[in-house]
């Protein structure tokens, strides 16, 4: 039964790649599905597939962000469908989300007690504002200011060029910014373009 | 470096994303520009503000959550391990039938561990989340919480005591604890019902049960297509399988056998009958 052995030994080295990063995960996938029993299937199912197709991983390269694309990407695929499928569309969904916060506590507590309870113990502003991103900004800031991602990383667990990493997240984090400092005058300058930069001066 | 090129630099430089040449020349200019260093210094606080409020919004993995997960995989680790031994059995002997012997025996075990983990969790008497519902009010509390349809069954001279979720072993199940009416023989029974596509637990249909003992209690377990029935009684065998409807009588073994007290480890598993 040398099989047996391996298996086992490959679930351990698993086990403790994958476990300091649950947290993570499930932080992401709680902002990106917007409640608590999706976002446990999210990872639920991410970490499966991880596990699956742990022979693919490259041992020495970054595990990290090999679990944090295929989060996303089953994010993309299955959850994303689901979710719009739910709701009428962008705007009611951002709508609902705002109506939960302005509801009085009670009716909240009502409709979704898991919800309220997680969302009490933190700050209901900064939620509301990241939750009423646009899904492709929500996903680089999460993976840029929570996660600490380099923009190359974001760029490959994504699957976009560097300059689009670039431009959503500074839109993304203006947007924030906006909505909670509330104050106007939160400058809105152009994203920049590095490569675009970087040439010019080769020129020069 | 120009005060223009400082300000188109301003988010990498703070992401610490620039070459060292590059971000050595903002910090050059930053130290001769007063307007530009106020600039970076009041975006990098609302930046620093920003991120920390962010990361206080994500909430951690609460720890149940983080057991299923890792019982997940460990539930993974099975299939794929039942695959392997398969596939090993039938190269090495190059006959089929050893590997179906081999393969029954794993699922002999697999299916023990279901029922014993079943048993155990019946066992521990955990809080009911919902109390004396109607059957309707029950199938209603669990519609959307699982991901399989759970039909709650009625046995005979019982009452349905409550509900709740708990796993048994890697599958979220339903559980639904029954007493009996204060004038009867006292017992309780706890009926798990669980989704199990990958057929992990080998058991038969309603019309042949399976009927096993461990730890004290008697355990009858079932499948009606991907759903697995697994009710834990302490009641003795004979009057387990009264409870169910008349055909599982006519399951591999005589009804009138004498049960006090006997592991019914000749109750064949499915697999031989098959």
């Amino acid at each position: 039964m040398l099989g047996f052995a391996k298996s086992n030994q490959t679930k351990a080295e698993f086990e403790k790649l994958a476990a300091p990063h649950f947290d993570g995960l499930y932080g992401a996938a709680i902002r990106l599905t917007r409640n608590e029993r999706d976002a446990e299937d999210l990872v639920q199912d991410a970490v499966m597939r991880a596990y699956r197709f742990f022979e693919k991983f490259e041992r020495g390269t970054n595990f990290k962000a090999w679990l944090f694309t295929i989060l996303t990407n089953t994010f993309i695929n299955s959850y994303r469908r689901n979710v719009k499928a739910r709701s009428l569309g962008e705007e009611s969904e951002r709508q609902s989300v705002e109506a939960q916060f302005f509801s009085s506590a009670a009716t909240e507590k009502a409709q979704n007690p898991e919800q309220y309870l997680i969302d009490r113990s933190m700050s209901a502003d900064v939620l509301k504002a990241i939750d009423s991103l646009p899904i492709d900004f929500r996903m680089v800031v999460i993976l840029a200011d929570v996660q600490e991602f380099s923009y190359r990383e974001i760029a490959e667990i994504v699957d976009v060029p560097v300059g689009t990493v670039m431009s959503r997240l500074f839109r993304g984090r203006k947007q924030l910014q906006k909505m909670l400092t509330e104050s106007p005058e939160v400058r809105e300058t152009a994203p920049i373009d590095l490569n675009a930069w970087r040439e010019r001066k080769k020129l020069a | 470096m120009n005060c223009l090129d400082v300000a188109t630099l301003q988010m990498p430089y703070l992401d610490g994303e620039l070459l060292v040449d590059e971000s050595t020349g903002v910090e050059e200019h930053l130290s001769t520009c007063e307007a530009c260093s106020k600039t970076m210094a009041a975006e990098r606080n609302v930046r620093n503000q920003l991120k920390s409020q962010l990361k206080t919004a994500v909430p951690q993995m609460p720890e149940a959550m983080r057991q299923r997960v890792l019982g997940a995989i460990h539930g993974e680790q099975t299939s794929k391990q039942r695959r392997r031994f398969v596939g090993i059995s039938a190269a090495a002997a190059g006959v089929a039938l050893i590997a179906f012997a081999g393969h029954a025996r794993y699922k002999n075990y697999q299916r023990t561990l279901y029922l014993e983990d079943a048993v155990s969790r019946h066992a521990k008497q955990y809080p009911l989340e919902i109390q004396r519902p109607s059957a309707a009010q029950l199938e209603a509390w669990f519609g959307g919480k699982l991901d399989h349809r759970v039909l709650v069954p009625q046995f005979p001279n019982t009452t349905t005591q409550g509900a709740r979720l708990l796993n048994v072993r890697d599958k979220q199940a339903a559980y639904i604890r029954y007493d009996r009416p204060p004038d009867q023989r006292p017992a309780q029974l706890g009926l798990f019902v669980y989704g199990d596509k990958p057929g992990d637990v080998d058991v038969g249909e309603l019309q042949a049960p399976d009927v096993e003992a461990s730890n004290g209690y008697n355990v009858v377990s079932w499948r009606d297509g991907d759903v697995v029935y697994q009710l834990v009684s302490d009641l003795d065998e004979h009057d387990v399988r009264q409870l169910l409807p008349s055909q599982a009588t006519k399951g591999p073994l005589e009804p009138q056998q004498p049960t006090l007290k006997s592991p019914v480890l000749q109750a064949s598993p499915a697999s031989f009958q098959r």
